[in-house]
């Protein structure tokens, strides 16, 4: 059933191309949590949100930020209002609102509306709500938390900022993280648990947890040798949707595998100046520790217990010849798409190793940074069970413009397939968000 | 905050500011003096031997007044303040010999009763020579606490051991030049709280109606009221940031120096004033635990020039605090001098070989026979502002109870006095920047937090706009603010629980039964560090009433009973506030300088002058950059 893994299996059809452009660089486009749109940053000071249904611009929000807006994030789980948080260069973060549903949320009462008759056009619009500022310098991303309850905000100011909402609009700030020595380019929350990822110029990813009342460091990962451009979490459940939820026929050393992989949870993403994108997976806590915490003995102990230990899972097959800005863990297939300065945009796919086969463009798994790890894991030494497999690749997907980013977002126009299909927006220097389709 | 002046450790957390561009602007602009043909070709050593060019300088001014890095401020600072500067200047002047001793050796009354304002006139150097300085030193209970925890002895004693140290027969003065050491080692706690009486009566002051509160353009003034509520202004870290990124809280900040600055002040105004001795004669050392107390000595505004009734300004002004070192520092220190600082007698120094500052009152009110305590926990560990504050007033509201709550974390704490379900005041207390961040949003003007230009659906969602966050702050009477969490105790020029080892090992003293600090440190062993240094700090005990010579000293020579009857709200946490009042007029009167001007100092605005003048440009580079691909 595999095709050879030299030569990718699908191709990257353009389905669309979202218009009208922006006329400046755009930096990353953000799906809608529920509705089929997408809001995409841009270094107009706009954030320029349009319908994957038609294709074309719903809303331009602008008006709020003095320099270049660099990152968007919507929050998750809201019915009846979105809310978006941009991160700008002016270093500030800006929260808007939008009542969704239209009409019959209108207030015909006629309660505090006379100043508002003659607004009646922008009723629609998204209104800015609040102003997160603090940052010293340029805000390089934010991101809410699965929850919503938290927002993270990273910096050149080489902080990573933690914001909760007490109530709508009423922010406090629960941490400012001084942990990197250097710019800090990305911000990734964990699907299910409060950890929080952050990715930066000093080739670091740090990882950070609530203890008591003090969100601290728990974690760093160093692996890339140069800039790490991007972060970001597997799925959560992936193990039921892609490759393993096969179960019948395994090994056992498979099972054991992706039991393993369940204990750990999430896998982590990077990508970096070191044109390579690789996968980090935490080492489960032992069970052993849980039950002597249960009979309270190693209170001194406790301390190392929030600690997480995360090592190299894969270093996906090398396709990029410069900068991997961005990469995307589908919440859908458990597929990665990786993109960069040099244009391109990969998709990978993960799938079991065949023993006897001593194929090229195999991921390099579990080969390197190693040192240091326990004999628990000794396991991580032999050749990994699994292998990354290029899918597809594509070249110039912006034509001779850098692509800042790349994600994967529910197929919604009326071509889509089936109700899981899927799509991957690229976002460029061009100005221009591009929609494509896997073939 | 304060852990980004540390000296040894120069871990830049602003980048080098992209807006400094003061080499650039001071620099003189280059004369092409060489008459060769501009258009000639010319070799790469040939440019670089015609003429080198002058190395940028940026003084330490020039970062003071510039919001952009505090950075390029650092290497300034460090070099400017460090224990090598203690030392080199140890070395560079012989020890100052005081004038009222040589007359008549009694305590100076007797060289001139009436004042006369010649604290810059000529005659100063009668006595000695020019060279001659008096060290001074001053010792903040903090750091007395942190090497307390560090060598496993009780605060008092940490605290002899310093002063054994900085004027004691096995202390500097073995080494060195001249054999200079400090003549007085003055307890920081003493100053303390004259700064909480005055604390507690400014606050009440601005309950008053009649408060003289702040104006525009006045904001930070000398003269004025502090608005409600009122911030502390001892954390140099936290006024550092207010006055550069927040200046609408100017007007909520208390108008009094902290105990550093009011000690230098004391010291030099009265010996200048009173014995002829000239600021610049009087070399001051802080022993703090933070690096930003660095800053505030280097602030304008705590200079002779604020004191001095008429002072000259071609003579320059003096800082009142020449020099601020931490308790690390102060053990390099010793190491530099190859004292080992734990071989030094934890005994105070007798009483026989102290040298008594020369006007009695104040002899008795800096050096006084029992140590002072710190306060009790519940204080904090920062000086104690709010509770002695909150204490005041409940003394003045009998029948009334202190109720304490926590809030989010453990930095964030409320109190408020009640009586019966009525609520006389509250105060809060906000430690740590991210805490600070939550305060400052609160304050905030309403208009300012609104995005400029942007669309503001706030009218359409009443109840939503987050004023009820805003109402909470303009509550509070009073707020506690301190930069670093965990308060003073926890400053960033302790010693930090990863040196602690390093420390020990060094002074070859080691852990006492299971004292020992495990080597790879994380958050759990950092608090319970922190915890140990506050527990000294809290420890101060009262059996330290025995001077050194064993002498049960008699403590009610000048104590707080010598007004007679006291009112009964005048004693709150046994600092007398009539007794207090007292001292500080006198001070006042010995000077001839108006109280205000002795207590009180003022803030400012602080503009980045250097982006401001080329606003456009800047503006202009930094779009330019954007639209080019910069911020990257």
């Amino acid at each position: 059933m595999a095709p050879p893994p030299d030569a990718p299996s699908s191709t990257l059809r353009p389905l669309a191309t979202l218009s009208p452009p922006s006329n400046s660089r755009a930096w990353q486009s953000a799906p809608h949590p529920s509705l089929p749109l997408v809001a995409t940053a841009c270094s107009d000071k706009t954030v320029r949100v349009y319908s994957l249904t038609s294709f074309t611009l719903v809303h331009s929000i602008s008006g709020g930020h003095k320099r270049s807006i660099r990152s968007v994030s919507w929050k998750p789980g809201l019915k009846g209002q979105s809310v978006l948080a941009t991160g700008s260069f002016d270093a500030s973060a800006g929260i808007w609102r939008r009542h969704e549903g239209g009409e019959q949320e209108h207030d015909f009462t006629g309660a505090g509306r006379d100043e508002e008759d003659d607004e009646e056009a922008e009723d629609e619009d998204y209104q800015f709500s609040c102003i997160l500022d603090g940052h010293e310098s340029e805000i390089k991303s934010l991101q809410w938390s699965p929850s919503g309850q938290y927002l993270a905000t990273c910096s050149r100011d080489k902080s990573v900022w933690i914001w909760e909402e007490l109530e709508d609009d009423n922010f406090e700030t629960v941490a400012v993280l001084q942990e990197h020595d250097g710019d800090v380019k990305c911000v990734a929350w964990h699907p299910e648990e409060d950890l929080l990822a952050s990715a930066s110029y000093d080739d670091t990813v740090r990882l950070y947890r609530e203890d008591q009342d003090d969100w601290v460091q728990v974690g760093v990962i160093e692996g890339h040798g140069e800039t790490v451009w991007w972060v970001e979490f597997e799925g959560s459940g992936m193990a039921q949707k892609d490759f393993r939820s096969r179960r019948d026929g395994l090994t056992e050393e498979q099972s054991q595998h992706v039991e393993l992989l369940e204990r750990s949870g999430p896998r982590l993403a990077t990508c970096s100046d070191d044109k390579t994108v690789r996968l980090w997976r935490r080492t489960p806590k032992e069970r052993s520790e849980q039950d002597s915490r249960s009979t309270g003995i190693p209170s001194v102990l406790r301390s190392f217990s929030i600690d997480e230990e995360w090592l190299e899972d894969a270093i996906l097959p090398q396709q990029h010849e410069r900068t991997v800005y961005s990469v995307s863990w589908s919440r859908k297939t458990g597929m990665i798409v990786s993109t960069g300065s040099d244009g391109r945009i990969i998709v990978y796919k993960e799938r079991w190793r065949d023993p006897a086969s001593n194929s090229v463009k195999t991921s390099v798994q579990n080969s390197e940074a190693m040192e240091g790890v326990g004999n628990s894991e000794a396991k991580a030494h032999t050749p990994s069970l699994t292998e990354w497999v290029v899918v597809a690749e594509l070249f110039s997907a912006h034509d001779v413009f850098e692509v800042n980013h790349v994600c994967w977002a529910p197929r919604k126009d009326k071509g889509r397939r089936d109700d899981d299909e899927e799509v991957i927006v690229s976002t460029g220097d061009d100005g221009v968000v591009r929609v494509w389709v896997l073939d | 905050m304060s852990a980004i002046l540390s000296a040894d450790d120069l871990n830049d957390f602003i980048s080098p500011g992209v807006a400094c561009i003061k080499p650039i602007e001071t620099l003189p602009a280059e004369r092409s003096t060489d008459s060769s043909n501009p258009y000639e070709v010319t070799t790469e050593d040939k440019a670089a031997a015609s003429q080198p060019r002058a190395p940028a300088q940026i003084s330490l001014t020039d970062c003071l007044a510039c919001s952009g890095c505090v950075t390029s401020a650092e290497a300034v600072l460090v070099s400017l303040q460090s224990h090598n500067e203690v030392l080199t200047t140890l070395d560079a002047h012989p020890p100052l010999s005081l004038p009222w001793l040589e007359h008549d050796g009694t305590n100076g009354y007797s060289n001139g009763i009436t004042h006369t304002s010649n604290g810059t006139t000529n005659g100063v150097n009668d006595y000695h020579t020019a060279e001659g300085r008096l060290f001074v030193a001053s010792v903040s209970p903090q750091t007395r606490a942190s090497l307390a925890a560090v060598f496993s002895v009780s605060e008092a004693e940490a605290g002899n051991m310093i002063a054994q140290l900085l004027g004691g027969p096995s202390g500097l003065r073995g080494g060195g030049l001249h054999g200079s050491d400090f003549t007085w080692v003055v307890d920081t706690n003493v100053l303390r709280e004259a700064c909480l009486v005055a604390a507690a009566e400014e606050v009440s002051q601005a309950l008053t109606p009649s408060a003289r509160t702040p104006t525009t353009g006045s904001e930070g003034a000398l003269d004025t009221t502090p608005k409600q509520p009122i911030l502390t202004s001892a954390c140099p870290g936290w006024i550092c940031y207010a006055e550069k990124t927040h200046p609408y809280i100017l007007p909520h900040l208390s108008r009094l120096k902290s105990p550093q600055a009011l000690t230098g002040t004391l010291i030099k105004s009265v010996l200048c004033q009173r014995f002829n001795i000239a600021p610049s004669q009087i070399w001051h050392v802080a022993i703090m635990p933070c690096f930003d107390k660095k800053l505030e000595a280097s602030r304008s505004e705590l200079t002779s020039s604020a004191w001095l009734p008429d002072h000259d300004l071609s003579q320059g002004s003096v800082r009142d605090v020449d020099c601020v070192i931490t308790a690390r520092e102060l053990l390099h220190m010793a190491a530099a001098r190859n004292i080992p600082f734990s071989s030094l007698p934890r005994t105070p120094i007798p009483s026989s070989q102290r040298t008594p500052f020369p006007d009695p009152r104040l002899d008795a009110f800096l050096f006084p026979p029992s140590r002072r305590k710190n306060q009790n926990p519940v204080a904090g560990p920062s000086g104690g502002y709010l509770y002695h504050i909150l204490q005041t007033c409940q003394a003045q509201n009998p029948g009334s109870e202190i109720s304490v709550s926590r809030g989010r974390n453990a930095d964030v704490m409320e109190y408020s006095l009640v009586r019966g379900s009525e609520t006389i005041i509250k105060m809060a207390r906000f430690y740590g920047f991210r805490n600070i961040q939550n305060l400052v949003r609160r304050l905030k003007p309403s208009k300012i937090s609104r995005l400029p230009g942007a669309k503001s659906g706030a009218s359409r969602r009443p109840g939503a706009s987050g004023a009820a966050g805003n109402e909470g702050a303009k509550d509070y009477a009073y707020v506690e603010v301190m930069a670093c969490p965990g308060g003073c105790t926890n400053g960033g020029g302790q010693v930090k629980v990863q040196e602690v080892e390093d420390v020990r090992a060094a002074e070859g003293t080691h852990a006492v039964n299971g004292d020992a600090v495990i080597s790879k440190p994380g958050p759990k062993e950092q608090k319970e560090w922190l915890a140990r240094v506050d527990e000294a700090y809290f420890s101060g005990s009262d059996e330290e009433s025995l001077d050194g010579d064993g002498d049960q000293v008699m403590t009610d020579n000048d104590g707080p009973t010598t007004n007679g009857h006291a009112k009964e709200d005048d004693i709150v946490n046994g600092i007398s506030r009539s007794y207090i009042g007292d001292v500080l007029s006198h001070w006042s009167d010995l000077t001839g300088v108006d109280a205000q001007r002795l207590l009180y100092t003022s803030y400012r605005k602080v503009e980045s002058d250097v982006g401001k003048k080329k606003q456009s440009d800047v503006e202009r580079v930094a779009g330019l950059a954007s639209s080019l691909g910069g911020g990257w």
